[in-house]
């Protein structure tokens, strides 16, 4: 009889599940398939061609798969290879608190036309759930002062490392990166700026006294330790990140992804000071056959033509750096960028930072198991937006940095006691 | 003042249209777009970025676009680089007799990517694009089994005959018998699954339906004995070949993209059945969008156990035209023409050609349908690649309809010579 199990049946979506398939006939070929549905009712699936051992199983913490959507020994590989039927949309949890995905599992024999799978049933499944909150985490809305944002809390008593979670200038509020911090023992605010309740939908700058009150509102917090505060920070997010470790000495722990090392589209301002910005270049973003443009090149004529003063000043910052760079980023010339701000802290004596840079990874480096979002469609554009990455690199990036992200802040964040011996 | 004009502004989609603009300030950069809706409400846009000339003037049969959806002197550009707003959607005109498509150009007077609703053009005009020329009758076939229509050229006749097969997106696809008919030859497109009765999907292939249909064509009174041509691509240049081995009728084969061989279902013609060479399930992968790549999903062809599914290309009488797209994601075309032609040339065979087109996808059509990389395939929700390279597609599309328009007029009139 064939049995299907997957475990653990419901946790963090950033755990690994081991899935394994048994009673098969020996050799045969199977299908193994998830499908997801969003809060929206978009759905979303995976597959994978797996060849049963002589003992009739499929253990995917050891069989490679032979083809479909990933190749290889992948034992979250269905996860992070979801994809959308309605091409181009990105998995976004929403409810971060109430309620998890549901993934299901299934089985069929390779006999059946791909084309009818949709309709078939299969000879086996399993339902599991992938929460973006551990249990005990709490959830408190932000309204102080023009603050706007989300906090979540671990469990628990005691004081908890602060962090900023600062996503891209499509806006809005995105929750379920800080959520996930929040789980590993964190107390992070994710901060909108744009696009969300009262703020403006396209600022026309934007203004570090902004995140400065963020900031001061965390650490005056009765649940987070001070006396510094971390930010985890991606693409124009990141922009803002690198400035807010320039000017407020209380971040500490700054960790930038896929960021630019200079202001681009507005300016920023601080207490009177303006940061101008560099502009695109139209002719330099490349459409692809498919029609996906590519924007990494676009501030090449804009920066080969710039001084010095257009780039942050990233020597000033006293906390410490971690750049995540994804090296297939289509949307950003990352790497370029972390390179030619590591190079300059280390112009001025500094060793205050650390590069990761993943080969193969591209712009939308989220925390493991979620699925590449190669290309998609910014309201603002007309074109589809290429932020690249290949499949299988990606995932081991984001497994990888996710890590590397928690033992940063940790370490940066968390004053380690010391003997008094 | 700025002043855009396209000319013709009527004309056959297959035909070009020379854009200019005049009363720029010399060595001004412009922003060009096109843009149409297709007969679902879905936008397809395209831009370029150009400089004008010392005198303030464009002309684009000779300025280079500098930057937006292609690079380079491409007087047509526009129109073959026209992107859809719905991901992956094919521009495919389904009434090609009583609407063209309208496509608005326009210019503004800067670069930029994003043209929103509140950017004024300095300069617009509006051209149409006709499926069929005037005079083109398109009559709907409903004989016995055979589903499709067509299309005659206007006057007494008599014409070339010829039958127009599309591939694996089923239904009937008429744009390219029409704009055929529009070029004096009679086409009838015929559809054989996912259409009216026929079966829904497709499946095993019966060659006597596509001989009743050649019957049916020759029988017509307006269409030229003793012959017909066929044009065909994908799957329907395999059951192209597939007839022109087997069926008397067919004295000319233009085969875009097909295979030497017989895949997926068996083809029955009377008593004889060839079986398919199988695909392996497990050989079949999908990118980063989740597209499939079905080049290498399919078993070879040279294979000592397939080769009782190659076609006996030998059997066929008359010319075989293969075109090849060497970028071509869906299958590998060039080996499986190249195979055709080891073929015949072993039985002594001359009656072999092939037109190989370098970044040239698998979806050659008509000049200056937009190049379609990918798109999803009726019941599999998932994408196909097709392949090709923008701007090497579109010059293969434009040669290759020349070569096939000589191709049958060489060989569908020689053969009233021969009587």
């Amino acid at each position: 009889m064939i049995q299907l199990t997957a475990t653990p049946a419901s946790t963090l979506v950033d755990d690994p599940v081991h899935i394994r398939a048994t009673g098969l006939p020996p050799f045969q070929i199977v299908i193994l398939q998830a499908t997801l549905e969003d809060e929206k009712g978009n759905l979303f699936h995976s597959q994978a061609y797996y060849k049963a051992s002589e003992a009739g199983e499929v253990d995917l913490e050891c069989a490679p798969s032979l083809g479909g959507d990933y190749v290889g020994v992948h034992p979250m590989g269905l996860f992070w290879s979801l994809k959308a039927e309605k091409f181009l949309t990105k998995l976004v949890k929403r409810d971060v608190m109430n309620s998890p995905f549901l993934v299901q599992i299934k089985l069929y024999d390779s006999n059946l036309p791909l084309a009818q799978i949709a309709t078939t049933a299969p000879k086996v499944s399993v339902t599991l759930e992938r929460w973006y909150t551990a249990p005990g985490v709490t959830r408190i809305q932000v309204h102080e002062g023009h603050l706007r944002g989300v906090l979540f809390l671990p469990p628990g008593e005691g004081r908890f490392p602060g962090v900023i979670d600062l996503f891209g200038d499509i806006g809005g509020l995105i929750e379920y990166r800080a959520s996930l911090l929040a789980s590993h023992g964190f107390a992070a605010l994710a901060l909108a700026y744009c696009n969300y309740e009262d703020l403006p939908l396209r600022p026309e700058k934007i203004d570090l006294e902004y995140f400065k009150e963020a900031v001061n509102f965390l650490l005056r917090h009765p649940k987070v330790l001070g006396p510094g505060v971390g930010i985890v920070s991606i693409s124009k997010g990141a922009e803002i990140g690198l400035s807010m470790a320039i000017h407020l000495k209380q971040v500490t722990a700054t960790v930038l992804i896929n960021g630019p090392n200079f202001v681009f589209s507005v300016p920023q301002v601080y207490h009177g000071q303006i940061s101008h910005p560099l502009y695109f270049s139209p002719q330099l973003v490349s459409i692809d056959s498919l029609g996906l443009a590519q924007f990494q090149y676009c501030f090449e004529e804009a920066r080969s033509k710039a001084s010095e003063t257009f780039f942050l000043p990233i020597e000033k910052a006293q906390g410490h750096f971690l750049f995540i760079v994804g090296e297939d980023d289509k949307s950003i010339n990352s790497k370029a960028y972390a390179e030619q701000a590591t190079e300059r802290l280390r112009r001025n004596g500094k060793n205050n930072w650390t590069l990761l840079s993943y080969p193969g990874a591209g712009h939308m480096l989220e925390p493991p198991y979620s699925p590449l979002c190669y290309a998609s469609k910014l309201s603002k554009f007309h074109l589809f937006m290429c932020w690249g990455g290949e499949v299988t690199p990606h995932a081991a990036a984001q497994e990888h940095s996710w890590k590397e992200i928690q033992k940063f802040l940790r370490k940066h964040l968390v004053p380690v006691v010391t003997s008094q011996l | 003042m700025f002043q855009l004009t396209a000319t013709p502004a009527s004309a056959l989609a297959d035909e070009p249209v020379h854009i200019r603009v005049t009363g720029l300030t010399p060595l001004q950069i412009v922003t060009l777009t096109a843009s149409l809706k297709d007969e679902k409400g879905y936008v397809f846009q395209s831009q370029a970025f150009y400089r004008a000339n010392e005198v303030g003037e464009l002309d684009l049969t000779q300025a280079s676009s500098f930057g937006g959806d292609y690079v380079g002197v491409h007087p047509m550009g526009l129109f073959w680089s026209l992107k859809p707003r719905k991901a992956f959607r094919r521009l495919l005109k389904q009434d090609v007799m009583n609407s063209p498509f309208w496509v608005t150009l326009n210019v503004y007077d800067s670069v930029f990517l994003q043209v929103s609703t509140t950017d004024q053009p300095k300069a617009s005009q509006m051209v149409q694009r006709w499926f069929s020329g005037p005079g083109v009758q398109r009559v709907q076939i409903r004989e016995g089994r055979v589903r499709g229509a067509l299309f005659l050229p206007p006057g007494e006749g008599p014409f070339p005959g010829i039958m127009d097969l599309f591939g694996g997106r089923g239904g009937l696809v008429e744009f390219r018998a029409s704009l055929l008919a529009s070029h004096g030859f009679a086409v009838l497109a015929l559809a054989y699954f996912g259409y009216e009765d026929l079966p829904a999907e497709l499946g095993e292939i019966d060659l006597e339906y596509f001989e009743e249909a050649a019957n049916l064509l020759l029988a017509h009174p307006k269409i030229q004995p003793p012959g017909i041509g066929l044009f065909s691509v994908s799957k329907g240049a395999e059951i192209a070949l597939a007839m022109a081995c087997f069926l008397k009728q067919v004295v000319a084969t233009v085969c875009i993209n097909g295979t030497n061989a017989i895949y997926e279902f068996p083809l029955r013609y009377k008593d004889l059945v060839i079986t398919p060479i199988p695909t392996f399930l497990e050989r079949l992968q999908f990118d980063a969008l989740g597209a499939g790549r079905l080049r290498h999903y399919r078993g070879n062809a040279r294979d000592e156990l397939n080769q009782k599914s190659v076609l006996p290309i030998e059997k066929a009488q008359g010319p075989i035209l293969f075109i090849v797209g060497e970028s071509d994601e869906c299958l590998n075309s060039k080996d499986c023409a190249e195979q055709a032609l080891e073929q015949l040339r072993s039985h002594g065979k001359n009656n072999g050609r092939m037109l190989v087109y370098p970044g040239a996808g698998h979806l050659i059509e008509p000049p200056y349908t937009p190049l379609c990389y990918a798109s999803p395939q009726s019941n599999f929700s998932r994408l196909l690649l097709w392949g090709g390279e923008p701007v090497a597609h579109a010059a293969a599309q434009e040669h290759s309809w020349g070569e096939i328009q000589k191709f049958f007029r060489e060989h569908l009139t020689e053969t009233r010579r021969k009587l």
